[in-house]
């Protein structure tokens, strides 16, 4: 049965550490000034009535993906699961998917001069059944991961309880990362 | 089977691909650790899951291991000094020629001058321990731990409160009170984890104090920007109003504790409206969260933090604090503050030898020479000071003035005073008059850069080391396991030590040669011990966590193990403790003798910023590990500069904009820096990360990048504890 993927981030949990940042690097060997992902932390408000927030930002593997429909060579493509890979083969470069990508998630990998993101760590990780790298070593235990179909699923109980976010919604992606957000601190 | 290729696949055809248990060095705090070796060669990192706290966590300094491992900028063999001190130029030498011109040189101001004429400097940890113990047996008293650059002033007022350490149970709380200790960037990985977990949890409540909008701060419930260094003021009046109102437990404070008098005498004046001066938080917030507080005690935590060099007063804050505890009656109490459960005491509990007790390698007998700092002598500044860890901001001036005695050389492990100490000027001006430093350490430093020479350790992930006891509810053990072999010409500071112990001709001292030598003493031979080790890296004993004074824990404790009952439990608590009362002293009368009006917590030496208009402040990043791992690759492509916290009124005063540059100076110094405008800091503060603004021309990537906030820091410490101070103030230079 095709699995339903889903990556929680708890803002709530995130100290913004980039611990996923650097796993992410040394699991992916994402050469240098490049990121499959990255946190960013912002300070909003005025002194001292102040919140902080916390982002992750990677691909968010979209359900409905505008970089594959875009893709001229069929290099970019969604498996049965839903995930969104590259064929760095048949990638050349053209760049349309980083355009169309409203995430910001894809980049060129400078070593291999191919279009590069976050694949859930498929190939090292996700295809033995082992977490993603970032949500393996998380310090805080911020990110879940698992198969949302299965009742019992941690991802399955945290978006039963918590009230779960989808960066850009309105959009129509469908994305399969989703967070929950800060409880705390002064909104803007 | 036998000669098919099969038989052979693991390890020649696929490859070796194995697990090895550890322990991370990329910060102090020693988390277990796991590295996934590929044919050799370290690939990944993570938290060793047999510690079920950390479970497979890992920080971003725990995982650049790797790329620390790899760093073309290590050092990979000795190097000696050709020109003059400091001048940077340097000649490559064996490993035989550098130790021998260390022992010969050693033997000579110890001849010349005395043995107690050679400084030794570590931070604290298996090093110290090797290194103190080396000291000794060569014959000097002058042992330098980073203590008192860091956590002495909390040591010292737990020694002198309770005669003893102890713990934090974060899990269990339900609300906690946070003077800056920053567990969301300054990671221990069990504890910042706990601290996440409360932070997050809408029933719990989280009040943080600290001048800058730290991580931490963005997580709390209520964040107060207090004043730099106020923290005092701020216990006082809480527990004034405390003493005020009757509110505090009465009778544990009457069973257990002595000086409620001296400590209600001296309270009389600290009001909610006597603090807001020096504090900038209102006295009516002050009295809800009195209040507050109290009214969740016992399961409310004021946490001291892990560095406390806030101010001058910094013994006087510490001792606040915990007595704020003890008043709440929070002590040995779930959600409240702990002693170490130690094995012996376990053992002796449940009358089995269920955890192993081991003896120590590293005999350290007494030199019976005073330290040059004064360090637990009678009637120096530094009596209470302990003995081993000495004070860092005396060894300037000590040199400076050969007082008491010569001071010749000095010894350093993977210690870089020049970037963690204060004053830095004048420690290179000292440094410059010794006739021999000798540096061991991973990567040349600003304080490597003076030495005669310079030893290549091995990194973490290269070395195998003892077995590390870890005190907390139950005692645990973890072994560092070395991954790789040394992968450049470098040595572990157990080899450095014992070729220096024989050249010296005090071998004798040592009973092991190798590793599992010195394992097998320190373990006493239990070699079951020894083998969870080398497979687990870590061994704990799964028994119910025990809170002597809970009832419930207690009696889950005696469920377990039948022949003990609750009143031995409570035994446990009501033995004497290790003061001079036999008491939690509240009134420390040893103290206030020799130090008035430190003998109970009073509002003294609480200015920092003495006249200036600006209070620095500084402190660590989740990147970087003080003044070690600015050249880690990974870390530097994160972060490879600190820019000077400000806020926007501050630097608009100044006709400053975002990245200009400017100066901060005071009568110590004076640093360039760049500007970062924020609203998370109090118009009156600065702040910068520390680590940064190096003198390394040999690593160029960070040399003279950023900047130091050592270089504005006096060398004035605080009295009893003798702590480093790191706030101070400064007035804004334009360019």
């Amino acid at each position: 049965m095709a699995k339903a993927y889903r990556l929680i981030f708890d803002e709530n949990l995130c100290i913004g550490c980039q611990a996923c940042n650097v796993a992410c690097r040394l699991e992916n060997d994402v050469p240098e000034g490049v990121y499959r992902l990255q946190v960013h932390v912002t300070t909003q408000g005025v002194f001292p009535h102040l919140g902080m927030h916390f982002e992750r930002r990677s691909c968010v593997m979209c359900d409905e993906p505008p970089c594959v429909s875009v893709c001229p060579t069929g290099a970019s493509f969604q498996s049965k699961d839903g995930l969104v890979h590259i064929h760095e083969s048949q990638c050349i470069t053209c760049k349309y998917c980083i355009l169309a990508c409203p995430y910001h998630a894809r980049f060129i990998n400078p070593v291999k001069n191919v279009v590069e993101k976050c694949t859930f760590c498929f190939d090292s990780r996700l295809s033995k059944a082992l977490d993603p790298a970032c949500v393996s070593v998380c310090t805080t235990e911020a990110l879940r991961f698992g198969d949302v179909s299965q009742e019992n699923s941690t991802v399955a109980m945290l978006s039963r309880k918590e009230t779960l976010l989808f960066p850009k919604a309105h959009l129509g992606t469908k994305p399969k990362v989703c967070f929950i957000p800060a409880r705390k601190g002064v909104k803007v | 089977m036998q000669g098919s290729l099969r038989a052979w696949e693991p390890s020649i055809l696929k490859g070796e691909d194995k697990w090895v248990r550890s322990v991370c060095e990329m910060c102090s705090s020693r988390c277990a650790i796991e590295v996934r070796v590929v044919d050799q060669k370290p690939v990944w990192l993570q938290g060793n899951a047999f510690d079920a706290r950390i479970h497979s966590s890992i920080c971003a300094r725990g995982l650049s291991g790797v790329s620390q491992l790899y760093d073309q900028d290590r050092l990979r063999t000795p190097l000696m000094r050709v020109g003059r001190r400091g001048e940077n130029r340097w000649r490559e030498a064996s490993w035989d020629e550098a130790l021998s011109f260390v022992a010969s040189s050693m033997q000579r101001l110890k001849q010349n001058y005395g043995a107690q004429s050679m400084l030794f400097s570590s931070k604290t940890g298996e090093s110290f321990d090797l290194l103190s113990s080396f000291a000794a047996n060569y014959g000097s008293p002058n042992t330098f731990s980073h203590w008192s650059s860091c956590p002495i002033a909390i040591e010292s007022a737990l020694e002198q409160t309770f005669g003893e350490r102890a713990y934090r149970d974060f899990e269990h709380a339900d609300y906690i009170v946070n003077f800056g200790h920053n567990l969301f960037e300054g990671l221990d990985i069990p504890l910042s984890k706990a601290m996440a977990r409360f932070a997050a949890n809408p029933s719990k409540k989280l009040i943080v104090l600290d001048p800058r909008f730290s991580i931490m701060a963005g997580k709390a419930d209520e964040w107060y920007p207090i004043k730099a260094g106020q923290d005092l003021a701020f216990v006082l009046s809480l527990l004034h109003v405390w003493l005020r109102d009757a509110k505090y437990d009465h009778a544990f404070v009457r069973r257990y504790c002595i000086g409620l008098d001296a400590l209600k005498a001296s309270l009389k004046e600290t009001t909610p409206q006597w603090q807001e001066r020096y504090t900038g938080i209102d006295a009516k917030t002050i009295e809800r969260l009195a209040d507050e507080i109290y009214r969740a005690a016992p399961r409310c935590i004021l946490d001291w933090g892990h560095k406390a060099t806030t101010s001058p007063a910094e013994f006087q804050r510490t001792r606040a604090i915990l007595i704020a505890n003890v008043l709440m009656g929070n002590v040995e109490k779930k959600g409240g503050i702990y002693f170490a459960k130690t094995p012996e005491m376990l053992n002796a509990l449940i009358q089995e030898p269920l955890f192993p007790l081991l003896q120590s390698p590293y005999p350290t007998p007494e030199v019976g020479i005073a330290r040059i700092d004064g360090a637990g002598e009678e009637r120096s500044a530094y009596r209470f000071v302990p003995k081993k860890h000495g004070v860092l901001n005396a060894i300037a001036d000590a040199i400076l003035t050969q007082q008491p005695y010569a001071i010749k050389g000095w010894f350093l492990t993977r210690h870089n005073p020049l970037v963690t100490v204060a004053d830095p000027q004048k420690m290179r001006t000292a440094m410059a008059s010794l006739d021999l430093i000798v540096v061991n350490d991973i990567y040349m430093s600003d304080t490597a850069m003076m030495a005669d020479v310079v030893l290549p350790e091995s990194t973490y992930l290269e070395r195998d080391e003892s077995i590390h006891l870890h005190h907390g509810l139950v005692p645990s053990y973890t072994m560092r396991n070395r991954a790789l072999t040394p992968l450049h010409r470098t040595r572990s500071l157990h080899e450095i030590v014992r070729s220096l112990a024989d050249a010296l001709g005090f071998s004798h001292a040592y009973p092991w040669k190798t590793m599992q030598e010195l394992r097998a003493y320190q373990a006493k031979g239990n070699s079951a011990l020894l083998e969870s080790l080398v497979k687990r890296g870590y061994v704990q004993a799964t028994i119910p966590h025990l809170f002597l004074r809970e009832e419930a824990s207690a009696r889950a404790f005696c469920e377990r193990y039948a022949h003990v009952e609750p009143r031995h439990v409570l035994e446990m608590f009501e033995r004497r403790r290790k003061t001079p009362s036999g008491k939690i002293e509240l009134f420390c009368a040893h103290i206030e003798k020799a130090f008035e009006g430190y003998g109970v917590p009073c509002a003294v030496d609480m200015d920092v910023q003495q006249n200036y208009p600006y209070t620095l402040i500084s402190g660590k990043s989740a990147i970087h590990t003080n003044g070690h791992t600015q050249n880690v690759p990974y870390l530097h492509a994160l972060m490879s500069d600190n820019p000077l916290w400000m806020h926007p009124s501050t630097a608009k005063a100044h006709g400053l904009r975002q990245n200009d540059t400017c100066y901060i100076e005071n009568e110590i110094g004076k640093e360039k820096v760049k500007v970062f405008l924020t609203e998370g800091i109090r118009p009156d503060t600065l702040f910068l990360y520390m680590g940064f603004g190096r003198q390394t021309p040999l690593l160029p990537k960070i040399d003279r990048k950023g900047s130091s906030a050592s270089k504005l820091l006096p060398l004035k410490t605080a009295p009893v504890c003798g702590a480093m101070i790191t706030n101070t103030g400064v007035r804004i230079v334009r360019a």
